[in-house]
């Protein structure tokens, strides 16, 4: 498998993370995103028209989107069917609408931090604004799902490629400017991302010390 | 709404606290990082290291310490001292190293905190005495005098059944909390509405009720769902008018102590701190182990291998190694051996002291520093050696690092601490009941060969630690990676020689005659020096030597240490040259 990968991307550390967590082996062909902006480069638009990363190669199959290759990990790599429940269609759907969820904050706290750290030009503050009604959105409901002693996003006892789709662009906020200190829950979701075996980080990403026991995850 | 400093808010839900945790506040515009050790106690500290200014909520939180992430300094439980830093291993951080505190105390499902309380926290009328349910808190963008002036209007139903009906009256507003109940026929629930001041313009709305709700989700989902609807009425208002700047935090000064060199200790061993004997009993055969708490205030810092200087009621003072596990920040704890040979100071702990009695003691004090450092770490103990390793052997465990403990003992009684070291499982071995010959066979095979990076901590009688220091020399450990405890130092100490001292900070030169230690005579010329054992094994003395060469008799030194010649215990050692030249 070849990941088309770029150190400082959320979407790549979306694929790097669930590579990781499935202990799958990889190369890593690094892109000049910036400032060389390879990623728009002619071969790279043929690979992928929307000049975008993530691709991932995997045999014949070339694929965009840091959704759609999580979608494709979980399904063809992951033994345990957990991160992607295909049989169970009421968490499936909850899954998708997440997914759906991840790309907004992509493009509000993932577009802040590109504008406060690569220069992009883009409204920050409208962003940062949006991004803010997510993360309200986002710890109420993780407070709930606490409440209700469940640990990640979507209802189960284990996580889905739903939490590996919105960890990224939230923990890397405040390097778009968004703090997080007024969303606690999410602030603990965090936490328990970090303690899940195969956690790698990325610059601007801390570990996080490991639970008490191995039964207390939260 | 002004600044309050003496009061006490709701900074934190309960359930904002997880263990292994740091939760991100803010009061008053301070920024503040509150976590919860393992032992249940939860810290409210400014949200800034001391080092470097990073954020303290961006540490680790390993149940007794807090790490920094970014240099890896080490700060304790309760105390905020600082217990570590990786780039000195070998050195016992200064005591003045601590991050600053906020009174802290939890109580109805509440952390509340003040940033400068006149008076102890006493819940609200309407708490006192209730059952107290925590609401989901709401953080609301608005000054907290423009939250409380709609939070008087919040509706709400008893049940969390979304009802026009419920009748909500105002019991009472004292301008930061809000008394109200919601009736609907019989159903009524009464609720304390707190504004949480985050800021000049930024507060936190906590609710909390005064009973546990007959179906909790529901009435949480509704509660969640009607304060969310308040924020967003709150805000629109709030966003009409100019937003206020943000509060001026003054963050103190780094304390002038920690600014330039700390002040000289006063002369002779010290008594700053009153503790009581919360509890007393026996941990092994005759050794007694002594729980002291503070009669008032906190126990300053400690690392594992400290010591504290305990003056007792016969008019002595002995020295006895906390035996304390990391976080263990609520007590000193010693354990104290009956010696059949004893000049008055164990028989006076055993037969004279007892739980309730007050005792003076110095604050903890580390000149046996452990490394995090190694690779492996070798603990060696032979009797009542065991104390230091006990506070060494508990760190290195809760830090997953990978040690040996080693104990000789007569007997497994004599041995005793089984609380302690059932924990340590098979990184613990007794040698019980061996002779000298025995002994020194064990601890060639203890210190066979040393592997890379790896220490020894070394503490018990004298005659075994100059086997061990002689086995570990012909073995090939470098004299850095052993490091020795004494109880006493046993050499005779020669003090026919007489000789001058010149002190280069003081400007003083001084003659030290024979029969007089160079520490004596510092006192009686009016100059401050500490110790604390006076006899050449503890290390608090210790001085720099600029020029001159020392006479060592002490047994604190390593032999490399003496060969240096750059530093003298003054209490025991003197002058091979006619003249020492000292840093004093």
């Amino acid at each position: 498998m070849k990941l088309y990968d770029y150190e400082l991307s959320g979407n790549c550390y979306k694929v790097r993370l669930m590579l990781t967590i499935l202990g799958l082996e990889y190369e890593a062909r690094l892109v000049d995103f910036y400032p060389g902006r390879e990623h728009k480069s002619d071969a790279f638009i043929r690979l992928n028209p929307l000049g975008q990363l993530p691709i991932l190669e995997d045999g014949n199959l070339i694929l965009r989107d840091a959704q759609a290759i999580l979608t494709y990990l979980a399904v063809r790599y992951d033994k345990s069917g957990s991160w992607y429940p295909v049989s169970e269609p009421q968490r499936l759907g909850e899954v998708a609408q997440w997914l759906a969820f991840s790309q907004e904050i992509t493009s509000t706290a993932g577009a802040a931090r590109l504008h406060d750290t690569l220069f992009y030009k883009l409204d920050v503050e409208t962003a940062r604004s949006r991004a803010h009604t997510l993360f309200r959105i986002l710890d109420e409901h993780l407070w709930f799902a606490e409440a209700g002693n469940q640990n990640w996003i979507c209802p189960g006892n284990t996580p889905t490629i739903a939490d590996i789709s919105c960890f990224p662009y939230v923990i890397l906020s405040e390097e778009g400017g968004v703090s997080r200190q007024d969303y606690p829950a999410i602030r603990r979701w965090c936490d328990r991302l970090k303690r899940l075996p195969g956690f790698v980080g990325m610059p601007g990403v801390f570990p996080a010390t490991p639970a008490p026991t191995g039964n207390q995850s939260r | 709404m002004n600044i309050d400093p003496n009061r006490w808010y709701p900074i934190a839900s309960s359930s904002d606290l997880p263990l292994r945790h740091v939760f991100h506040g803010q009061l008053w515009g301070r920024e503040l990082a509150v976590w919860r050790a393992d032992d249940g106690f939860v810290n409210v500290w400014e949200n800034r290291y001391l080092h470097r200014g990073v954020r303290l909520s961006i540490g680790l939180n390993e149940g007794r310490e807090l790490r920094c992430i970014y240099h890896g300094w080490r700060y304790a439980n309760r105390t905020a001292g600082c217990t570590y830093i990786p780039a000195h291993p070998a050195d016992a951080p200064a005591r003045t190293i601590c991050n600053n505190t906020y009174s802290s105390v939890e109580a109805h499902g509440l952390v509340w905190s003040a940033l400068d309380p006149l008076d102890p926290f006493e819940a609200p009328l309407g708490l006192a005495d209730a059952q107290s349910f925590a609401l989901r808190p709401v953080p609301v963008n608005a000054a907290p005098a423009v939250v409380v002036a709609h939070a008087r209007d919040y509706l709400f139903s008893p049940d969390g059944i979304d009802a026009q009906d419920a009748q909500v009256s105002l019991i009472s507003d004292d301008g930061t909390c809000i008394e109200m109940t919601a009736s609907r026929g019989d159903l009524a629930a009464t609720l304390l509405l707190f504004v949480q001041p985050v800021d000049a313009g930024r507060s936190i709305l906590r609710g909390v009720l005064t009973q546990n709700p007959d179906a909790p989700m529901a009435v949480l989902r509704h509660h969640s769902q009607a304060m969310s609807a308040l924020r967003d009425r709150i805000e629109t208002i709030a966003q009409q008018q100019a937003a206020p700047a943000p509060l001026e935090v003054t963050f103190a000064p780094v304390d002038e102590e920690l600014a330039k060199m700390p002040a000289r200790a006063g002369s002779g061993p010290k008594a700053e701190l009153r503790v009581r004997v919360a509890r007393k009993r026996e941990v092994a055969l005759d050794v007694a182990e002594f729980q002291l708490e503070a009669l008032t205030g906190q126990l300053p810092t400690f690392q594992p291998g400290a010591h504290i200087d305990v003056h007792l009621p016969n008019g002595l003072t002995r020295q006895y190694s906390l035996i304390n596990a990391p976080g263990e920040t609520d007590r000193y704890t010693i354990a104290v051996k009956r010696d059949a040979h004893s000049r008055g100071g164990s028989n006076c702990l055993h037969d004279d002291v007892h739980e309730g009695d007050v005792l003076a003691t110095s604050a903890a004090r580390n000149n046996f520093p452990l490394r995090r450092d190694a690779l492996k770490t070798i603990l060696i103990a032979g009797g009542i050696g065991i104390t230091p390793m006990l506070a060494m052997a508990q760190t290195l465990r809760v830090q997953h690092l990978p040690f040996e403990l080693h104990c000789f003992a007569q007997s497994q009684d004599h041995l005793g601490f089984e609380h302690i070291l059932t924990g340590f499982g098979t990184a613990m071995t007794p040698h019980l009941g061996l002779r000298p010959d025995d002994t020194r066979a064990r601890l060639q095979q203890i210190l066979r060969r040393r592997g890379e990076a790896e220490h020894a901590y070394i503490c018990g009688p004298g005659p075994m630690l100059e086997a061990a220091r002689a086995i570990a020399a012909q073995q090939g450990w470098p004299d850095t990676s052993v490091h020795f405890e004494y109880f006493k130092n046993a050499n005779t100490i020669d003090d026919t020689s007489s000789f001058e001292i010149a002190l280069a900070r003081s400007a003083i030169t001084l003659q030290v005659p024979a029969g007089r230690t160079i520490l004596e005579v510092l006192h009686e010329n009016g100059i401050d020096a500490p110790s604390s054992c006076e006899q050449g094994a503890c290390g608090t003395c210790l001085a720099t030597v600029i020029e001159g060469e020392p006479d060592h008799q002490d047994v604190y030194l390593s032999q490399s240490e003496r060969e240096r010649g750059d530093r003298i215990l003054t209490c025991v050692s003197r002058a091979k040259s006619g003249r020492l030249v000292l840093d004093i």
